[in-house]
């Protein structure tokens, strides 16, 4: 029998980009919160490296056992074998997946939060394609605008402001919302290919700046600035310029002694009464089975693991799954579509160091930014160039049929090309279809004897394939512009696996397409939470971070503000 | 001031195009000094014949041989990627039979033009022999280009030929500018007691 442990008022499922946030305003308030998290701290000293074979080649930041052993499979299609997905960089570890990510921190548009009505008041009702169970959120960018800058200054985000309440700042993003204020720390600074590439887009009559990151530009709160070693993507920080929830929110929540850190517990069940209440987590940790007693629960894993666990987590109450007596949970997921268009330049534009984060990005053809009649698809993507790669990956080059893939002629290639191949990350305003979802694989289980998340990735979907096509264009005629020699745009099939999922636990007013309401609470089980990607119904053309973070911190401050009515 | 071995720097390349006159037998017996962890001597041996022609020593530096890439196939074989060692070897001895089959000797018994015929035969295919040439020239790659803490990249050979800088420990905004020849800093992450 599990061991029960002393009560709290909130335990919180994983410690990552966004249960990382979400202690600090719970904790502030004064509830005895108990942070469970499969993994632990890592040590900058002892974890973090600048090493491609350590970080990218052996991802042993990115990829912990546990998350490995319990990674999903995927298949295309419902009447498809599901196969293991291989690694992915789903993580344990207090901090989570903003311990390796590139730290892009984006607000979403305004018109993300209500593509459906948009598309169909701009474009008519035949502009949504077919198959999609897109809604409009349940709140505006306007309702969510505080939480981003909240987030903003607590974890720290270094960027330009392109509109401030309305005043618009050409050096800035001039497609984005309007904010409050001004970002606390200023941009990244550029490197020469980046200035050039802005400058070209300049030429080109578009209106490019340098994107917002989770990188501290200066020092900040303490926190040292970034030395743009080159060791950022797949890596740790090891001075600390990343603004993990690891190094911020959490020690910060660790500080008001509110929270307590449960490391290394695997939670198995979320446990419910006969009422439908939700009574606490149990979890395992060094083979003993604990019952941590919760008068709130918030599930807050990856993507993958937040439904996988709802579904396992059966009770008379929830005889499918925890809050899916609609049949909601595991409905309108969808991975990331993305794009990476390289091209090859005719000079050496050195962006050996750097960071992903560092870099240019190009809005004009993303969202709803662009007139889309007549072109057959809905939103578009973002363009963004960077800096950062690493030596074995530029071996490896593309040799573009210009040389043999060995010998003399082939070291001739790459001594002169290796330092000249720029890539890029192009991402696509996503939709959920009733053809992609999560569920329990029938077969593969992890070593508990649980299933493993099964996706099914629902195949080609025209409206995301046009628009990226209409995205790699753009960033073809942006390289070309630069001087590019060679260009390759790879085939957009969609993503299996991704590391931007979304969906499964979707909010939304509607109980009967949605897991959670508005607030991020459960539609049926009224003191659980879910927190994460898994809430979002659109991905936005950009990465989901800063934004699942924001909606974090609102369902906190939520819970806080309706404590006694939530709690019981 | 620029001090990287480049195609330019011509009195480097004189030294160098001497280097190249090393007879692949003195390579092997050197390889085989090291004692192979996952491979035998004779397998070692003919991997070594293999990547020696996949980045050969030249006018532009030294080759993934001296650049001890085998050293790091060896030791992640037996390590890290122990799964795949029996794989990598079948493969190896599938390469080994092919070269005898087409070209009358094993590969370490072939002519450097020989075994560069080999290669070209390989690359591209899509057969086993070519499955193998991926995998070993990805693992040669990793071992040339990695950071020598693992083995490989002897003298930072790998880095120079690509003219990578090196991982330093924080990078100033005049070393990323376009066009710049980045002095190299050439230090292990691991500390200055790799790489030599």
């Amino acid at each position: 029998m599990a061991t029960s442990l002393k009560p709290v008022d909130v335990a919180i499922i994983g410690l990552g980009a966004a249960g990382g946030v979400a202690v600090l305003p719970l904790a502030r308030a004064g509830l005895k919160v108990a942070g469970l998290e499969a993994g632990t701290w890592m040590d900058p000293h002892r974890d973090f490296h600048a090493d491609e074979v350590y970080n990218n080649v052996r991802r042993l930041v990115s990829s912990s056992p546990k998350a490995q052993q319990e990674c999903p499979t995927v298949r295309a299609t419902s009447s498809q074998q599901a196969r293991s997905a291989g690694v992915h960089p789903m993580m344990n570890a207090i901090g989570g997946t903003s311990i390796h990510y590139w730290a892009q921190s984006w607000r979403l548009k305004p018109w993300d939060f209500h593509t459906r009505s948009e598309s169909i008041r701009r474009y008519g009702p035949s502009s949504i394609p077919a198959g999609t169970t897109l809604e409009d959120w349940p709140l505006t960018y306007d309702e969510l605008e505080p939480y981003y800058d909240i987030i903003e200054q607590e974890v720290g985000v270094s960027g330009k402001a392109g509109n401030i309440q309305g005043r618009i700042d050409p050096a800035g993003n001039v497609f984005e919302g309007p904010r409050q204020r001004e970002y606390p720390m200023p941009p990244l600074r550029g490197a020469g290919f980046t200035d050039r590439m802005m400058e070209t887009a300049r030429k080109m009559g578009w209106k490019p700046f340098r994107p917002p990151a989770a990188i501290n530009s200066q020092p900040y709160r303490g926190r040292a600035a970034c030395v743009f070693h080159g060791y950022c993507s797949a890596g740790g920080c090891h001075v600390g310029a990343k603004n993990s929830t690891a190094t911020t929110t959490i020690p910060d929540a660790v500080r008001t002694k509110n929270l307590t850190i449960f490391d290394k517990a695997h939670v198995t069940r979320i446990i419910t009464d006969s009422n439908g209440r939700v009574t606490g987590v149990n979890y395992i940790r060094n083979r003993q089975e604990y019952f941590q007693p919760a008068k709130i629960v918030l599930v807050a894993g990856y993507t993958y693991e937040n439904s996988r666990l709802l579904l396992l987590s059966k009770s008379k109450a929830y005889p499918n799954g925890l809050s899916n007596n609609h049949g909601q949970v595991g409905r309108h997921y969808f991975g990331h579509w993305s794009s990476n268009v390289s091209a090859l330049l005719p000079y050496d534009i050195n962006v050996w160091y750097g960071l992903p984060a560092q870099g240019v990005t190009v809005d004009e053809w993303a969202d709803d930014t662009f007139d889309h009649a007549g072109l057959g698809f809905i939103g578009g993507a973002s363009l963004h160039v960077y800096t950062e790669r690493h030596p074995i990956e530029a071996a490896a080059m593309n040799t573009y049929g210009r040389a043999p893939v060995f010998g003399s002629a082939w070291k001739k290639f790459v001594h002169d090309n290796a330092g000249r191949v720029a890539s890029t990350y192009l991402q696509t305003n996503t939709l959920p279809y009733e053809t992609s979802y999560l569920d329990l694989d029938p077969e593969v289980r992890d070593p508990l004897g649980d299933p493993v998340c099964r996706i099914t990735a629902g195949g080609v979907r025209e409206n995301e394939q046009r628009a990226l096509q209409h995205a790699q264009n753009k960033m073809e005629e942006w390289f070309r512009a630069a001087g590019a020699i060679e260009v390759t745009k790879p085939p957009n099939n969609g993503p299996g696996i991704s590391t931007h999922a979304y969906g499964g636990t979707r909010m939304g007013d509607n109980p009967d397409t949605n897991v959670v309401d508005r607030w991020g609470f459960s539609h049926e089980a009224p003191n659980l939470g879910v927190l994460g990607a898994s809430v979002m119904g659109s991905s936005g053309a950009r990465n989901p971070t800063l934004t699942l973070q924001a909606l974090a911190w609102r369902t906190a401050e939520h819970l806080v503000k309706n404590w006694k009515s939530l709690a019981g | 001031m620029i001090d990287r071995m480049n195609s330019r720097d011509v009195s480097r390349r004189a030294l160098i195009q001497s280097a190249a006159f090393v007879p692949l037998a003195a390579l092997v017996s050197s390889a085989q000094q090291t004692s192979p962890a996952a491979l035998t001597p004779a397998q070692m041996k003919t991997l070594v014949a293999f990547i020696d022609r996949l980045i050969p020593r030249d006018e532009l530096g030294p080759g993934a041989v001296e650049a001890g890439a085998q050293i790091y196939i060896d030791r992640v074989l037996a390590g890290p990627n122990a799964g795949e060692k029996d794989s990598f070897i079948q493969g190896l001895e599938a390469v080994d039979a092919y070269a005898k089959r087409v070209h009358g000797a094993a590969i370490a018994e072939l002519s450097a033009e020989k075994r560069d015929q080999l290669l070209a035969e390989l690359a591209g295919g899509s057969t086993p022999e070519s499955q193998f040439f991926n995998r070993a020239r990805r693992l040669t790659l990793e071992g040339m280009f990695g950071d020598p803490y693992y083995g490989g990249n002897k003298d930072f050979a790998g880095w120079d030929l690509i003219r990578y800088p090196g991982p330093r420990p924080a990078v100033a905004a005049e070393d990323q500018g376009l066009n710049v020849d980045v002095k190299p800093y050439r230090v292990s992450a691991y500390g200055v007691k790799y790489g030599h």
